[in-house]
């Protein structure tokens, strides 16, 4: 491995930390909110760009340290975070300006945290896994709790900081026990020393330790509880940027977690996890029936999202290329409708004292706001999984994915989860759609880039829907290059 | 399995997760953030124990590096948090959780 090679491969992320540190010292020298939003832009759309050099270097996957190994799919992920970032920065911009005493660090945070989801994709030891986590955590711990004025937020940065600390500290012993089971930190070398009883023991416990911390991570019920209050509490666009990049990071680092390391060989493992996806399935979906906010809506949505996902998961153990290639199509189709989602309600709300995410609030948002109501339509069909949107692709590639691998149980409950979900979906869009009573109040002004943005995202979600080839292609072609 | 001390690496890890459950049984019943933190701080010092005891029984330096790790990333996480305590004493004037809490269902 030369050092040419490994400088290439390692480029996003070395252009990703000067970006960062460069908007630190601009941030120092003199406050400008525009100045820094658009460093923070630029040093995104860098990081971009500086995957192709970086991949034409890769080969089949380049180990950088035995804490990194760096291939075409965690590029991928990669490039997802960072695109989640920039149209995160982009739809923010007007709220940050017009509600958040300071401006600037708001993008700091934004960086670091893109940068810690950058570091997962790639971990391949418990060090690299625990420090990127921790990374977008503590980031996210101050984004939720930006705003100084309300009160919402400060709630929901203290919850999602002690659970989410929980979590961390728990997956943090669980690698410790595993550790001491197995003697390797590394993921590949990661298995029970054999012949001794007390090794299995400390490694199931280990695990127990370990799942547990994942699944707060994941909110997977029975781990579900912080969830609802951190997205309705948290500015709606720091909550999109949560429910995509932070979990989807984590999700990412545990599939090669799970592919490199062989847990699933322990059936005990496996049956808890299962139980873990099932009951997310189901509790996410009923409890999403009764909600009056949207964002508490969502957020049970993404609860039943993550355990359908699951079904990725297992499949990585057996067919770890099929697995790749369900988890990257529905976790792109997962980004762009829930950023779409969690970006109308931002648009819509910058300018109200409180954030407009009630069924109340959207009733009759159509004949206001066309352009941000059509996306929200948008992305709620295609949460539901309605044919010719993205969600419809991607849930049908779970479907197949569970059929080969057999997992009879988990397809029928994603059958039945997805028949209840579209009610609870169809609410949000007939609340749009119905006429409204009295006259018309006309609409304060959004700004258009923020708009823009949103309407980008409702764009894709139909058009990558009706005609995902493009897509399918791209991941199958990174998939072959390398090595699956 | 027995560590270079003679103690058995057994005896350090249900000391480890005696502590950390300690932790957890704490962050369940205080209501004061501040013991919050402190519960939590007990947590991670329990699995850099646990690091501890395994890199020694192993003979490999790995466990300590990871306690280092541990203690960058509970002062990077307590110097977050005493910053959202600040908040929580400004805007509620208590440092009880529970006043922070409007949102349900």
């Amino acid at each position: 491995m030369n050092l040419e090679g490994a400088f290439l491969a390692g480029l996003p992320y070395i252009a990703l930390a000067s970006g960062l540190l460069i908007v630190m010292i601009g941030v120092a020298i003199r406050r400008t909110h525009f100045v820094a939003w658009s460093l923070t832009v630029l040093t995104l759309v860098a990081t971009l760009i500086c995957h192709f050099p970086g991949y034409e270097a890769l080969g089949e996957g380049t180990t950088l340290t035995m804490l990194f190994y760096v291939d075409g799919v965690s590029y991928v992920f990669n490039a997802m975070f960072v695109l989640a970032a920039i149209f995160t920065a982009v739809i923010a911009y007007q709220y940050v300006q017009e509600r958040l005493g300071y401006p600037e660090e708001f993008y700091l945070l934004l960086l670091a945290a893109t940068f810690g989801g950058m570091m997962l994709p790639a971990a391949t030891h418990f060090a690299s896994l625990i420090l990127g986590l921790e990374i977008v955590s503590i980031s996210l711990y101050a984004m939720i709790a930006y705003p100084q004025r309300a009160r919402g937020p400060l709630e929901a940065g203290l919850k999602y900081m002690i659970l989410s600390g929980v979590g961390s500290t728990t997956i943090l012993f669980g690698m410790a026990l595993i550790y001491a089971a197995s003697g390797s930190m590394e993921f590949m070398d990661v298995s029970p020393v054999t012949g001794s009883m007390e090794g299995d023991t400390f490694y199931l416990i280990g695990h127990a330790f370990f799942w547990s911390g994942i699944a707060f991570k994941l909110s997977l019920v029975p781990f579900h509880i912080w969830t609802p209050d951190v997205y309705q509490g948290a500015p709606a666009i720091v909550t999109g940027f949560v429910a995509t990049v932070s979990k989807g990071a984590v999700f990412v680092v545990v599939m090669r977690y799970v592919m490199q390391s062989d847990v699933f060989s322990s059936e005990a493992i496996t049956y808890v996890v299962f139980l873990n996806a099932a009951a997310s399935m189901i509790v996410g979906n009923l409890l999403a029936l009764q909600q009056k906010n949207l964002k508490r809506l969502l957020a049970y949505s993404s609860i039943a999202h993550m355990g359908y996902l699951v079904i990725a998961l297992f499949l990585v153990s057996t067919h770890p290329g099929i697995g790749f290639e369900t988890a990257i199509v529905y976790l792109a189709g997962y980004f762009v409708m829930t950023l779409a989602a969690f970006g109308v309600i931002s648009v819509l709300s910058v300018h109200s004292e409180r954030e407009l995410a009630t069924i109340d609030d959207i009733t009759g948002l159509l004949w206001r706001r066309p352009i941000l109501s059509a996306t929200l339509i948008a992305a709620a069909l295609s949460l539901a999984g309605i044919p010719l949107t993205m969600g419809f692709i991607a849930k049908f590639y779970l479907f197949t994915a569970g059929i080969e691998g057999k997992m009879w149980t988990l397809v029928g409950l994603l059958v039945l989860g997805s028949a209840i979900g579209i009610y609870y979906y169809l609410r949000i869009v007939f609340a749009m759609t119905s006429q409204p009573e009295g006259e018309l109040e006309r609409a304060p002004n959004s700004s258009w880039t923020g708009i823009g943005a949103v309407a980008t995202l409702g764009i894709a979600t139909v058009v990558l829907g009706v005609y995902p080839t493009p897509l399918v292609d791209l991941v199958q072609t990174l998939l072959r290059a390398s090595g699956f | 399995m027995e560590g270079p001390l003679g103690i058995p690496l057994e005896h350090v890890l249900y000391l480890a997760i005696t502590l950390f459950l300690i932790g957890v049984v704490g962050i369940l019943i205080r209501r004061n953030v501040i013991f919050i933190l402190l519960s939590l701080e007990l947590m991670m010092n329990a699995s850099a124990l646990a690091f501890v005891a395994a890199g020694a029984y192993w003979q490999e330096a790995d466990g300590q590096v990871m306690f280092m790790f541990i203690l960058a990333l509970a002062a990077a996480e307590v110097a977050v948090a005493l910053g959202l305590v600040v908040q929580l004493a400004r805007r509620f004037r208590t440092l009880d959780i529970d006043a922070a809490s409007e949102m349900t269902g």
